[in-house]
């Protein structure tokens, strides 16, 4: 089977979510690119792993969920970060990153494919 | 399997260095997508404390007099409204060149903020001032070889964007 490019997309978004568990193990407090802690350790790995099964089987709506999940998770970070509660455990580049990954996803879900033998 | 004739062929080689090229772009782009990521993490609401410290250094050490007014007489008095404006737009910065969307608009936006930074810390004690050169042309060099397009989404968008009649894709075209 010959994916699109959009689904490979989803999928690359999609490890990108996961491996960006990475961040966490970081120990500097000054230099530790992205703060992936607390409930972040789950959600980015999750909605992740169901991004690249979306882009795996093709399923734009699954794609779509996992970056409405994404942009929601970003905006609930932007709301509570430097106030408590910050479900998240999350700050500016955790919002950052949340977003990215769900902005991406949201793109390539909503992107026009070829029409089947097209 | 490859032959030693082949392996040595100019375009073999053309297209090992083009995916050198690719790849090169494509860490740029992401390189200079974590630094807007990381140093939106340090711009924390309610009171942005750390990035008030860094804005009044355009007062304290000016480096361009008109700038410097408008940070004393415009922006510290509304502090909180670009405080949010800032995180905002370097957020965006940092999510948008990560992905390579719209990247050459967000390549002239960093140039614009970079900008912006050199103009309020450059003249700051322990500051060097080749790290903000180097900041505007990072992103000098993201515009100019549209970075989105080498493993970003701007590569896989642009025949979609360019199959539609729609203005936006046009737009599109035309930012990444």
């Amino acid at each position: 089977m010959t994916r699109q490019p959009i689904d490979r997309a989803a999928m690359a978004l999609g490890v990108a979510g996961v491996v960006s568990l990475g961040f966490s193990l970081t120990t500097s407090s000054n230099n530790n690119f992205v703060l992936v802690e607390g409930l972040g350790l789950l959600v980015f790995p999750v909605l992740g792993a169901v991004a690249v099964v979306g882009g795996a089987i093709g399923q734009r709506g699954v794609v779509l969920a996992a970056g409405a999940a994404y942009v929601a998770a970003a905006l609930i970070q932007l709301a509570q970060f430097g106030r408590s509660p910050n479900w998240l455990d999350g700050n500016g580049s955790t919002f950052a990153l949340l977003l990215s990954l769900g902005i991406g996803l949201l793109v390539v879900g909503f992107a026009p494919r070829p029409a089947p033998g097209g | 399997m490859t032959s030693t004739a082949e392996r040595a062929s100019p375009q073999t080689q053309k297209s090992r260095d083009s995916l050198a090229t690719r790849v090169g772009l494509a860490v740029l782009r992401v390189g200079v997508a974590v630094l807007w990521i990381e140093n939106a993490g340090w711009k924390t609401p309610p009171d942005f404390s750390s990035l008030r410290r860094y804005t009044s250094e355009a007062v304290e050490h000016p480096v361009v007099p008109p700038f410097t007014w408008v940070v004393e007489q415009i922006v510290l008095p509304n502090f909180t409204f670009f405080a949010w404006v800032t995180l905002l737009v370097e957020a965006s910065l940092g999510a948008f060149l990560l992905i390579g969307l719209a990247t050459r608009l967000w390549a002239l936006l960093g140039i614009g903020q970079s900008l912006a930074i050199t103009m309020s810390v450059m003249n700051a004690p322990n500051e060097w001032e080749w790290s903000f050169y180097l900041m505007i042309l990072a992103h000098v060099a993201v515009f100019a070889t549209a970075a989105g397009r080498c493993f970003g989404l701007d590569e896989v968008m642009r025949p979609i964007w360019r199959a539609s009649d729609s203005r936006l894709s046009r737009l599109l075209l035309r930012l990444s």
